[in-house]
């Protein structure tokens, strides 16, 4: 994420910005929280689709409402989380849908700690369901940081692993369906999805990791077939 | 079954919507091998628990990270249906009205201002000449939807499904466009074809190696064979990839590695292709240069 983020003074210069017309503003804004209110909306909606219509429209809003933000009032986090999940509803009631139950612990994203996640959710009313079983302050901070890892090594991957690895993990498809849609050969759909996948399973070790003498990412051919 | 091919087999199914299910579940030749070897292989077995808790755990963040034009199209949503903002402002967002009246059908906002400075002028020339690009690509949606419904014989959801896909293949093409006509560096190439009626637009950003393709007249390729999109520098062709077919419109929509930071000569083609063939480089049905 950015930095300045969890900085009112900051947030509340950007928004000022956006007042005078600034896109540049609003496009800084969007690196600090797009990613976190489309994952919101993704958890509660269950609907990628839907949650990129929420993003949308969060930030129109933004927009067209700077003026109303008030810093004092609370942290631009919070209001635009508020706006994402009253359009999220919105969107889910228009299609005869109910929000998902959210943990409070499960709303809480990556980068937040718990106190700045429940202020966010109890600003947005996002708590409609308590833990029965809460989260310790150790298991929270071990997920939050396998999350963090799957990120960053989908970040570091090359791009026609990563390429593969969304198309299947987002978009539900299966290699032969990756290979008709990049034109691909089978083989190299394959080869790059086990690439991908293991390179994963080396940034989350542990428990998730691949186990000894498992192959080798070198031992793997890059491509079987050529890319057309 | 070995070793490596059972890891094989649960690493392809652990990435494949309810692949592991399946596979544990016996019910082809293949899986019915993986579930002979896990039978009797701890070691095998264990690293079946591993894939399904770390694909778990992948599938759940994958699916929480955004597309990545998601930022584009976002701020050319606000670019096109924003109230407009004042002076001062690097690039102003509201001022387009024709962007409004195509990406949302409704009149410009209330309040609209005009055209604040020489980079909003240019953004909005941009706008304008893809705007036309992509009306004629609705005109020829809208077209093939509307003989569509005259089709008669009751399949009332086939033809709903139909009209669906085709208003998302539109939608799909139209936010490409958006995004990629926002950028600074955006081309714009025609295609031509040997045939009459047959014709084609590409617009693509080198910058973000972003790239639409639209084509018009294309007949859906008989079995064996499909419509490929390539680009070709110095003599060397690179895929771009498989043209999808909704109604009356063919196209792509995608990024492209080969057209990051293209510069000089170059020149865009589609392709009949043989699924089984081997010529390299088939004879284009449309091409089209830099």
């Amino acid at each position: 994420m950015a930095e300045g983020r969890g900085d009112p003074i900051d947030d509340a210069a950007l928004v000022h910005q956006i007042v005078g017309g600034s896109e540049a503003a609003l496009a800084t804004l969007y690196d600090r929280y797009g990613e976190a209110i489309f994952a919101s909306a993704c958890r509660l909606t269950a609907d990628r689709g839907i949650a990129e219509e929420v993003v949308q429209e969060t930030f129109l809003a933004l927009w067209n409402r700077a003026e109303l933000f008030d810093a004092a009032a609370g942290s631009l986090a919070a209001w635009l989380h508020a706006i994402g999940r009253n359009r999220a509803i919105d969107r889910l009631r228009a299609a005869g849908r109910r929000p998902r139950l959210v943990s409070t612990s499960s709303s809480t994203a990556v980068d937040e700690n718990p106190t700045q996640g429940l202020e966010r959710a109890v600003a947005s009313g996002i708590v409609v369901a308590g833990g029965s079983q809460p989260r310790s302050p150790e298991a929270a901070v071990e997920a939050a940081g396998l999350r963090e890892a799957i990120r960053s090594a989908m970040t570091a991957m090359p791009d026609t692993e990563r390429t593969v690895i969304l198309l299947a993990y987002q978009e539900d498809l299966s290699q032969a369906e990756i290979a008709d849609r990049l034109a691909w050969p089978l083989g190299t759909v394959k080869t790059r999805t086990r690439r991908a996948l293991l390179h994963l399973r080396e940034a989350l070790g542990g428990e998730f990791g691949p186990m000894a003498g498992q192959t080798d990412l070198d031992d793997m051919p890059v491509t079987i077939g050529q890319d057309r | 079954m070995d070793h490596d091919t059972t890891r094989e087999q649960l690493e392809l199914a652990a990435v494949e919507p309810g692949g592991l299910d399946r596979l544990v579940a016996g019910d082809t030749a293949t899986a019915q091998a993986v579930a002979g070897h896990l039978a009797g292989c701890l070691s095998c077995t264990a690293e079946l628990g591993r894939l399904q808790r770390a694909s778990t755990l992948i599938r759940e963040v994958a699916r929480e990270i955004p597309p990545a034009d998601l930022r584009e199209r976002t701020l050319a949503t606000v670019r096109a249906a924003g109230v407009a903002r004042g002076a001062g402002a690097d690039v102003g967002i509201g001022d387009d009205e024709s962007a409004v009246s195509v990406t949302t059908g409704a009149s410009p906002a209330a309040g609209a201002l005009p055209t604040v400075g020489p980079t909003s002028a240019a953004v909005q020339a941009r706008s304008r000449s893809a705007l036309g690009w992509v009306a004629a690509v609705a005109a020829a949606v809208v077209l093939s939807v509307a003989a569509t419904s005259v089709i008669v014989g009751g399949r009332v959801d086939e033809r709903l499904a139909s009209q669906a896909r085709t208003i998302g293949a539109l939608e799909k093409v139209t936010n490409a466009t958006l995004v990629i006509t926002s950028q600074p560096d955006v081309r714009r190439v025609a295609l031509s074809g040997a045939e009459p009626g047959l014709a084609g637009s590409l617009l693509f950003s080198p910058s973000t190696s972003e790239l639409v393709v639209v084509a018009t007249g294309l007949t859906p390729p008989p079995a064996g064979q499909e419509y490929r999109c390539w680009v070709e520098q110095a003599g060397e062709r690179q895929g771009v990839g498989k043209m999808s077919f909704s109604e009356g419109l063919a196209y792509w929509v995608g990024p492209v590695s080969a057209i990051r930071g293209l510069v000089g000569e170059a020149t865009f083609g589609v392709s009949l292709v043989d699924l089984d063939g081997v010529d390299p480089d088939p004879e284009p049905v449309l091409e089209g240069g830099l």
